[in-house]
């Protein structure tokens, strides 16, 4: 036989001479010879052709845990092993088949080139990019031995501490408090860089945090789009705002930037950053002054309306509050007047507006205002902002007994995190908590015991956290850094081992959303691909490890199936919910908790059962009982600098990929064009931005989108591009946060910066 | 520039310690290799692990990576078209991929083990009958990438790692040495 290219491709293409071809090799003897390495000589060859059995689409259910409001069903196409393709579920009607351009990478976010493939260890210290490969046994081993030694030395793990979020908000992930839990008492960076100013104020006047179905908004009189871009960020929401639009309804979109939203809006209001909470007061009094208001619902349903009222007759000026917000005062009128005169009317408010240092004000402000005009309880209606209201899960993952014996911290008790009020999530901790937000400063100055081991999961520490300088300085001084992570990103660059974890399309696990009502199962639909393994089987390992190393000292079961552990995780009151007998009914696709109206009942969980625009507890933690009107922070440099959401990255998880690469290659600064001209600044020229905190080299673009006065950059990771906002943001605190998730939020949006051309 | 050392070692040989190097899991295992490919480069294992960790496995980019998905399709991504054609080849020579769906079919390791095997049925029991294959396989395919592989690495290793340019350019005289032999057995 002499080399063709026919004859070759004639043996792999042809269905008989292939079948001759294998035939003849399992009869030639050669197989028996072939000398054996990775591959190995198939005694079994398959000579059935065409091979379609395994040639055709398997299809397997899936979601997007990635922390966005619209957590897609999704459905994945899989062939002889091999992710092929994603579509969103048709099942659902809120994805309703489609997915963003994000989801739809999945497949090359899945076979990135890019991403962590073996358990490594950075030989030559941190940062030194001098990595080995260990095996899993040995990686686990050092961590196992790192914590004992802790044990063993300090009489308590409150040196090892856990930093989690929100890289996958799958339910089975609360194993990796889980896997914590389980060791003892330790040290969590707690709290939300997210929300929690919005949480707190939600749950001071309502006592829960929870939203109407988005898909009602279809039905919704008038909307206002409250400082939030689904446009952008959630665009399966888009389709109810449009639906609504169509059928006549208002949509304004009130934000100090003109986003993808505002462009599709009936109206767009800019107001001035931070004065949002004065707006809403001023629209409550004018209704109030217009008899508009809902006395009935009010008397009935409310506490506090005489004082918060009294309030508003004394203190709100609405002159002051034109000036003040920048809008016109008959405007305001208008917007604030036929607001209260359309019913169902809604309010979405996003999750910027309560990044300020009076951020839990002004979402209570808002709460009021819809209160006043009548729309709480209603089809329809709602002041929305996010719920948790179909996470009642076991968290079979995250509760694990400690270890007999197991000495804590005799601190502040309790569990935290925004998750932590669903559920039976409510262990008896004493772990320490320090504040996530200031992640840097707590890890350097914790003492008795100090931090020696930190582990990082479902987070990019140095995209998402503050003052890098710090942040390196705090990772330099921890004996062991571990970051389990899909991607080298700039936290894994200052680990000691990095270990690769599954993607959600490698292990079970079960979502849902903190907007829309759904359930998905993430099913496992392809092999983990090189040595990556999921969460909850590197918890077990560890667990093993511990044990063997030392009887009792670990509490997680020693081998875990994702599928198992999820399994554990549905309860009688999740299947009652979502009107299902058994989670493999979710095989054939996602379903939605039954129809509720959010206090339709007129029942609050507040302490007085009520509407409160009068809080106890308000006033006790943040010294004031009313949403009354709270200034934002005093600029302490030249511009404000605004780092909201881009369509392309999920905070820092997306856009280190090829197609978010290919629209959006590099970070720019948005400057408005008078603020560019005035600094002699044009289109593509590269600026410094700077401040207290550090200073950013990048590309401007001039856009009238933003305001005078302000500069825009969106939060994000970049591959090879060290460029991080969060640079130029100190970690002052919101006002609120505290009460419900352990530590306040950050006032992300009152930073201030200066800029100059390079 | 370095030239290419004249060939002290069998083709096979070159072959088998070439493929060990591009699998090795540790750094002993990558050290052994390494010296069995006949360098008179001293260099301790934990640097010549730190260094081909550096090059060609992570965890931060590569500086080349060893698959050839990532040459002929997407240079962003494992796992595609080329390596599911690497998987069909593999099962029409007979192999069984005990990684399958696990390491992408077409890695510069596995892509030399089946090169390896096959010649040595060649050479060492004189069975031609995949011959043909194994060249479809060499001229088409490896051929196809390899050296682009090799170019991107020996870009900055020249300046930078005598030891990454010695094994990429054993490599490289592989290449031109099987890519030029003649007399395919009848
Ligand atoms: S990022 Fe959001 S919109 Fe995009 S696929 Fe995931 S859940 Fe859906």
């Amino acid at each position: 036989m002499s080399y063709s290219k026919e004859n070759v491709e004639s043996i792999v293409n042809n269905g008989l001479s292939r079948r001759s071809f294998l035939k003849g090799l399992a009869a030639s003897g050669v197989l028996s010879s072939f000398p054996g390495g990775i591959l190995q000589a198939n005694e079994d060859l398959n000579t059935k052709i065409p091979y379609l059995g395994q040639k055709s689409y398997q299809t397997f259910r899936n979601a997007c845990p990635r922390n966005c409001y619209d957590t897609c069903s999704i459905k994945t196409y899989v062939k002889d092993g091999v992710m092929q393709f994603i579509e969103g579920a048709q099942e659902s009607t809120y994805t309703r088949g489609g997915c963003c351009v994000k989801g739809n990478s999945y497949v090359k976010r899945v076979y990135s080139a890019r991403r962590l493939k073996y358990p490594m260890m950075q030989v030559g210290g941190k940062g030194s990019g001098n990595w080995k490969r260990i095996s899993w046994d040995n990686a686990i081993d050092i961590i196992a031995k790192k914590l004992l030694e802790i044990k063993k030395e300090d009489g308590t793990l409150l040196g090892a501490a856990l930093t989690k979020y929100s890289g996958n908000f799958g339910i089975t992930h609360y194993g990796i408090e889980g896997m914590f839990n389980s060791i003892g008492y330790t040290t969590r960076l707690a709290g939300t860089p997210c929300w929690p100013a919005g949480i707190d104020a939600q749950n001071l006047d309502m006592g829960d945090m929870w939203c109407n179905d988005p898909e009602e908004m279809k039905d919704s009189k008038f909307i206002i789009l409250w400082g939030v871009n689904p446009a952008a960020n959630s665009i399966h929401s888009m389709k109810y705002i449009y639906e609504a639009k169509k059928k006549g309804a208002k949509v304004v979109v009130i934000d100090p930037i003109f986003t993808e939203t505002a462009s599709k809006a009936s109206q767009y209001i800019q107001i001035k950053t931070g004065t949002d909470g004065l707006l809403a007061l001023g629209m409550a009094k004018i209704i109030i002054e217009a008899g508009l208001h809902d006395q009935k619902w009010l008397d009935a349903n409310s506490k506090g309306y005489k004082e918060y009222k009294a309030y508003l007759d004394k203190e709100i000026k609405l002159d002051d509050v034109a000036k003040t917000t920048g809008i016109p005062l008959a405007m305001i009128k208008e917007l604030a007047l036929s607001f209260a005169k359309a019913k169902p009317a809604t309010i979405w408010m996003g999750y910027g507006m309560q990044r300020h240092t009076n951020g839990g004000s002004m979402i209570r402000a808002i709460d009021a205002f819809v209160a006043v005009s009548g729309n709480i309880g209603k089809y329809a209606g709602g002041a929305r902002y996010g719920h948790l209201s179909t996470w009642g899960f076991n968290y079979a993952a995250l509760s694990q007994p400690k270890p007999e014996g197991s000495v804590g911290y005799s601190g502040p008790e309790g569990a935290k995190g925004e998750f932590a009020q669903v559920g039976g999530a409510k262990a008896a901790y004493t772990d320490r908590f320090l504040n996530i937000n200031k992640t840097a400063r707590e890890l350097l100055n914790a003492k008795e015991p100090k931090v020696r081991l930190l582990w990082v999961a479902c987070k990019n520490v140095f995209a998402q956290d503050f003052d890098r300088n710090q942040l390196i300085r705090a990772f330099q001084q921890l004996d062991l850094v571990v970051v389990a992570d899909q991607f080298f990103n700039e936290t894994a660059k200052w680990a000691d081992i990095v270990l690769p974890v599954a993607t959600q399309f490698e292990e079970y696990d079960v979502n849902v959303s903190y907007w829309h009502y759904w359930l998905s199962l993430n099913e496992q639909a392809i092999k983990p691909l090189f040595e990556v393994k999921s969460d909850l089987e590197i918890a077990a390992m560890l667990s093993k490890r511990m044990n063997q190393l030392s009887a009792g000292s670990c509490t997680f079961p020693q081998s875990a199936d994702t599928k198992a552990m999820m399994v554990k995780e549905f309860n009688p009151g999740i299947y009652e919910q979502f009107g299902i007998k058994s989670w493999e009914e979710l095989k054939n696709g996602p379903v939605k908790a039954k129809a509720v109206i959010p206090y339709a009942d007129g029942k609050f969980k507040t302490p007085s059962g009520k509407f409160e625009f009068y809080s106890d507890k308000a006033l006790e933690l943040f010294g004031s009982a009313l949403p009354a009107y709270l200034e934002v922070r005093k600029p302490y440099d030249k511009f404000r600098m605004t780092s909201p959401h881009s369509r392309w990255s999920l905070h820092s998880q997306f856009q280190n990929l090829e197609w978010m690469e290919d629209v959006h290659p590099e970070p720019y600064v948005y400057i408005n064009p008078d603020d560019a001209e005035a600094k002699m600044v044009k289109e593509g020229d590269t600026v410094a931005v700077f401040n207290k905190q550090g200073l950013l080299r990048l590309k401007a673009k001039l856009t009238d989108n933003v305001q005078a006065g302000t500069l825009l950059m969106y939060e994000q990771w970049y591959n090879n591009n060290i460029y991080n906002v969060n640079e130029l943001v100190d970690d002052t605190s919101s006002d609120m946060g505290a009460f419900k998730t352990g530590a306040p939020g950050v006032a992300l949006h009152d930073t201030f910066v200066n800029f100059r051309k390079l | 520039m370095q030239t290419i050392q004249p060939q002290m070692i069998s083709r096979l040989d070159a072959c088998k310690y070439l493929r060990d190097i591009f699998n090795a899991q540790n750094s002993k295992a990558l050290k052994k290799a390494f010296d069995a490919l006949g360098s008179s480069i001293t260099i301790s294992e934990e640097e010549l692990e730190v260094t081909f960790n550096r090059y060609f496995v992570g965890p931060m980019e590569p500086v080349a990576d060893p698959f050839a998905s990532v040459y002929l399709d997407n240079p962003d991504v494992v796992m595609s078209q080329s390596t599911l054609q690497v998987r069909e080849l593999y099962e029409t020579m007979g192999f069984t991929y005990p990684l399958k769906n696990v390491i992408p079919e077409d890695h510069l390791g596995v892509e030399l083990d089946a090169y390896y095997q096959l010649l040595y049925l060649e050479e060492k029991k004189e069975i031609t009958y995949l011959s043909e294959l194994r060249h479809y396989f060499l001229h088409e395919h490896m051929n196809l990438w390899v050296p682009r592989f090799i170019e991107k690495a020996l870009r900055e290793s020249e300046h930078d790692s005598k030891a990454i340019t010695f094994i990429l350019l054993q490599l490289k005289s592989l290449l031109i040495r099987e890519t030029t032999t003649q007399g395919v057995t009848a």
